[in-house]
């Protein structure tokens, strides 16, 4: 790779009269529906989520408009459990599983490494479209005539008890299943083969690492999920009874097959939210990071090791005492590498030179929001313990504090961040910082409240509650509606920033990597010139930012 | 007769020999999330046969044992034309080499043919629990009808992803014996072979954990 | 005296504790909270710290600054995992507790199904959603489901099993607080979920031994009875607005009935049962024949509730169960 001043043969020369950005090089709708490239299939996935995050936010708003009064007077039990069906079902297989990897993901992983596109980009496309159908067709049958069994699809309910169209959503979600799977196998071949010249494993940055080890859970937890439901769909369209006791099978079979992926794929929720902290925390303390091959590491550790815990969630449902020890004590395992980032970063953060803008504010917030789900999962893994909270808002709490505490704060934080790589634009840094802090409040008021409710007894998935739950309920529902505005601002002015914002340049926050390389936003195939690499990640001077 | 071989570089890769691994490191991960989705039915069929070992003895006794001992046989000898399919690929012989995936996938029919007369057999012979108009007449305890049920999902999955690489073969077959297909696309015949390979590697899987284990 | 247990449900932060093996999941807990708030407070606190400090632009001191340290990454991931450890030893130790009976417990039956749960005592009472025990009793509960997974969750005792079909579950306590306590199914089961609710009451000794005795006999049993009484008719001729000329019903258990052939009878479980299934066996003395006999109309369990309800019919007034 000498002459690296000539310009790639197979690289198009650009039109003269108008920008080769990947925006705006070819603006059609054919041109963005049938485009293979990774950059435009981001913004794809991008659109697809936001929707699908609005109406799982509107289903929860639903659930907490409900739950202000004790009686249910305000929905039927029925329509109540269609509600948190959908809220979960949505929020987990079509926001938050795609949400960093399928958006940031798509967009940054072929850039941090120096490549022109993915290895398959138009598998990429594919996995857009299986999304798309699968998602819209599962929403659909959510929304005309409901499923009332909870995301978690719990046998034999959903397999003979329950009315509803589980037939129909279990197959929509097997096949957005797919749609992970080619995103996952697409991810690990590009990061085994197409790295640039150079770029060797430890020279890659770390949120690649991270979207590496989530692409692998993907690949190997996704196609249990495949299987459990696929046994669901003939246990209740043929009466095969695999569920069935009365025909010799075992309700707790489905949740051995469940758990075994949904577990799993917690992690493919947070390891990408953890990849971009890393990436932050360099930017806004202008530091290297602290503890690279520590972190690195501790990503393929959260994979692996997360394997091993699935009966964390079945401790109470009759699985033998030393089962039940040995998920016990590989749940406070798997909370080691967790523990590691958090410390690296917070040592990455000393003696830096800090930016308190808004990716910053995320970040800090994801930080402290993490420990406290993080710890409260440890409390939940502590056997014992769990007999009590098992089941109740204790647990809903700790996983809204991981789910939306971390991985939406991280999501947030990393478009604000890269918002001006994608779309060329500054957006307004105020309104960013206030919105960030109103998300802050409002978070921890609907939250916080939910670990009182539940260890005070109040079980989960409850239409109707006894009255002296009701004050921390208003508390939590009020504190939902914070969240929303919080939620609606960045909406609103990184819409506005597309037409108003100010431009942005190459590299407006002075970061280091190669993204920040090239143009804002990049051309078509991401380069001018395909870097060579000879430098290590986040290699930042001691001098304080240019301003 | 033999021409140049090769493949056509795609734009997101530097040179053929990167976007060679690439495809293959591609397929081989797609089959090791196959691999996983059997394994559910694979330990769910092991289980079955840990807790309740004599139902599960009892039907296995009525599995069409040498049906599916000939099977293993017809699809190992349609992987080995395969390989010779991949040889010939690389010598660039075009025509021979189609020859070959026709084989390869008339070996496949062949399976699905005997397995469609195991299923009649299997009708018969009244052991099929999920049809509620036949009454199922083997042993008579629920694990035993499990394992009769999951007998059929695993062997009813095999056999369409079967369908699937029979498909596949004929379409590649075809497109494979048009004008310059070697020179352009010949790693697909390679991934195409994987493919194949990987659903005979599953049935050496299902035969001996469905009729071997549980005699 | 059940109205001295009258359930109150106070709004406070903190739930009752019925026993002493709750006293120690609490104290797990709020240890945990204890580490929980030294593993917060000094991560927000450093990061405020480094925000003033070492914002950018500002002059501080910058030098040595690292960016690799095996001892500080060994120390910050053993260390916090062996404290962590703590719990899990001290957690399983109470949960191997949990999990092992003694065997000298008293056994009660739960039965759950869409959408209640129903106890049996041994050879005693059968509750519906409500379950009286014995303080200072170890008392092991044996759960079975009818249809779907449910769970039998007891705040209180900080301890909940599911009811899995298919296979008996148990969970056992020994509550030594007086006092009613709610009861939850905590697992998703359909529709109801949310009203399979009840009460446990936990009583002294002496105050079980007396509700075994009476309400507790058939105390549902009874209500169930009643719903047949009225079901099958017999209010029509027995009850206040009868138009035929029928025994009154009151008050009758434990009485000597006079027979048509001049003997007497006490009326006992047997005769109620009898009078039922062959009235014209033992005819009450100056009463026609006319009772139409129920056998093959009702089931032994449906006249095992009669005869419940007929005996909680005291003096003339019916005792509420």
């Amino acid at each position: 790779m000498s002459d690296a001043a000539l310009r790639d043969p197979r690289i198009p020369a650009p039109v003269i009269d108008r920008p080769e950005d990947y925006l705006h090089v070819e603006q059609t709708l054919s041109s963005w529906f049938f485009t293979t490239d990774h950059k435009r299939i981001g913004i794809l996935y991008l659109v697809s989520i936001t929707g699908f995050f609005v109406i799982g936010a509107i289903a929860a708003g639903i659930v907490r408009l409900a739950l202000v009064v004790p009686d249910g007077s305000i929905l039927s039990n029925e329509v109540y459990n269609r509600m948190f069906t959908l809220h979960g079902v949505i929020m987990v297989w079509f926001f938050l599983v795609p949400s960093i990897p399928n958006t940031l993901g798509n967009f940054l992983l072929p850039l941090m490494i120096g490549a022109k596109d993915l290895a398959f980009p138009k598998i990429n496309l594919l996995s857009w479209y299986v999304f798309v159908t699968a998602s819209l067709f599962t929403l659909f049958v959510l929304l005309w005539g409901g499923v009332d069994t909870g995301w978690t699809f719990y046998t034999p309910l959903s397999t003979q008890y329950a009315n509803g169209y589980v037939i129909a959503a279990v197959l929509g979600i097997i096949v957005v299943g797919y749609s992970s799977i080619l995103t996952g196998l697409n991810f690990i071949v590009t990061v085994h083969k197409m790295r640039a010249p150079g770029m060797t494993w430890f020279r890659m940055p770390l949120f690649v690492w991270s979207l590496y080890a989530t692409s692998l859970i993907l690949v190997l937890a996704t196609p249990v999920l495949t299987i459990a439901l696929v046994l669901v769909f003939v246990d209740r369209a043929f009466g095969l009874g695999v569920f069935n006791p009365e025909q010799g099978g075992d309700p707790v079979l489905f949740q051995h097959l469940f758990w075994f992926y949904s577990h799993p794929v917690v992690y493919v929720m947070v390891l990408p939210g953890m990849g971009v902290m890393s990436e932050l925390v360099t930017a806004y303390a202008y530091k290297k990071i602290f503890g690279y091959k520590f972190i690195a590491f501790s990503s393929l550790a959260i994979a692996v090791i997360g394997f091993f815990v699935w009966g964390h969630h079945m401790f109470y449902n009759g699985i033998t005492q030393y089962s039940a020890l040995t998920f016990s004590l590989m749940s406070f395992i798997v909370a080691v590498p967790s523990a590691i980032k958090v410390y690296n970063w917070a040592a990455t953060i000393h003696k830096g030179q800090i930016r308190l803008d808004t990716p910053m504010l995320y970040a800090m917030g994801w930080i402290g929001l993490f420990v406290i789900g993080g710890v409260t999962g440890l409390m939940l893994a502590s056997t014992a313990l769990d007999g009590h909270v098992h089941d109740t808002y204790f647990v809903v709490a700790h996983f809204h504090y991981i789910m939306v505490g971390a991985t939406v704060v991280a999501f947030l934080g990393g478009i604000h961040y890269w918002w001006p790589k994608m779309t060329g634009r500054l957006y307004s840094e105020p309104w960013g910082r206030v919105s960030a802090l109103l998300m802050f409040i409002g978070f921890n008021m609907t939250f916080f409240p939910q670990y009182i409710l539940g260890y005070m007894g109040m079980p989960r998935r409850y239409a109707v509650y006894p009255e002296s739950y009701q004050v921390l309920n208003v508390l939590s529902s009020a504190g939902a509606t914070i969240l929303a505005a919080a939620y609606l601002f960045p909406m609103i002015y990184l819409v506005w920033s597309l037409w108003y914002g100010e431009k942005a340049g190459d590299n407006p926050w002075h970061a280091k990597g190669l993204e920040w390389t090239t143009t804002s936003p990049p051309p078509k195939h991401n380069f001018r010139k395909m870097p060579i690499v000879d430098f290590d990640p986040y290699d930042y001077s001691n001098e304080p930012p240019e301003e | 007769m033999s021409s140049t071989v090769g493949i056509e570089l795609e734009e997101q890769y530097h040179d053929v020999e990167q976007q060679r691994e690439a495809a293959k490191l591609g397929m081989w991960t797609f089959l090791l999330t196959e691999l996983l989705l059997f394994s559910g039915l694979f330990v769910t069929a092991l289980v079955l046969r840990v807790m309740h070992p004599d139902s599960v003895t009892a039907v296995a006794l009525h599995l069409k044992f040498w049906i599916g001992a000939t099977n293993t046989a017809i699809l190992i000898v349609s992987s080995f034309i395969m390989s010779v399919a991949i040889e010939l690929s690389r010598l660039g012989r075009q025509r021979p080499m189609a020859w070959c995936m026709l084989g390869t996938a008339a070996f496949g029919v062949l399976f699905l043919m005997l397995k469609g007369y195991e299923y009649y057999r299997d009708y018969v012979e009244h052991m099929t629990p999920f049809l509620s108009f036949r009454r199922y007449e083997l042993v008579g305890d629920p694990a035993s009808r499990l394992f009769t049920n999951l007998y059929f999902i695993t062997t009813g999955l095999h056999a369409v992803h079967l369908i699937i690489g029979i498909t596949l073969m004929l379409v590649m077959a075809w497109l494979a014996s048009r004008e310059g297909f070697l020179q352009k696309h010949q790693n697909r015949i390679e991934i195409t072979g994987l493919y194949w390979h990987f659903i005979d590697l599953i049935w050496m899987i299902v035969f001996p954990t469905l009729y071997l284990l549980n005699r | 005296m059940i109205q001295r247990y009258l359930p109150h449900y106070p709004s406070q932060l903190w739930p009752w504790a019925a026993s002493s093996m709750a006293v120690e999941i609490d104290r797990i807990f709020v240890m945990w909270c204890i580490v929980l708030m030294f593993l917060v407070v000094p991560v927000f606190v450093f990061m405020t710290y480094c925000a003033v400090k070492y914002r950018a632009g500002r002059p501080a001191d910058r030098s040595q600054r690292e960016s690799r340290n095996m001892t500080i990454e060994m120390s910050w991931m053993i260390a916090p995992f062996l404290i962590s450890l703590v719990f899990f030893f001290w957690a399983g130790d109470i949960y191997l507790r949990q999990q092992n009976p003694p065997p000298n417990a008293m056994v009660i039956t739960a039965l759950g199904r869409q959408w209640m749960w129903k106890f049996q005592h041994p050879d005693g009472p059968s509750e519906i959603n409500d379950l009286h025990v014995p303080a200072g009793r170890p008392v092991r509960i044996d759960i079975r489901s009818q249809d779907v997974v449910h769970s039998l969750y007891i705040p209180a005792l900080r301890q909940q099993e599911e009811a899995v079909p298919g296979r008996t579950t148990s969970m056992w306590f020994k509550a030594d607080t007086p006092g009613a306590y709610r009861l939850f199914c905590s697992e998703f089961c359909g529709a109801d979920h949310a009203l399979m609710a009840g009460t446990l009451y936990v009583l002294s000794p002496a105050d079980y031994q007396k509700w075994l005795k009476t309400a507790g006999g058939g105390q549902s049993i009874a209500s169930t009875g009643k719903r047949l009484f009225e079901a099958y008719g017999c209010s029509g001729c027995h009850g206040p607005s009868g138009t035929v000329r029928a025994p009154d019903l009151a008050g009758l258990y434990g009485r000597v009935v006079p027979l048509q052939d001049g003997s007497t009878v006490v009326a006992n479980d047997a005769y109620i049962h009898d009078s039922i299934m062959q009235p014209k066996r033992q005819i009450a003395a100056g009463y026609k024949p006319i009772m139409p006999s129920f056998a093959g109309a009702m089931s032994e369990s449906d006249v095992t509730a009669l005869v419940a309800y007929i005996k909680s019919l005291r003096h003339g007034r019916e005792q509420s169960p």
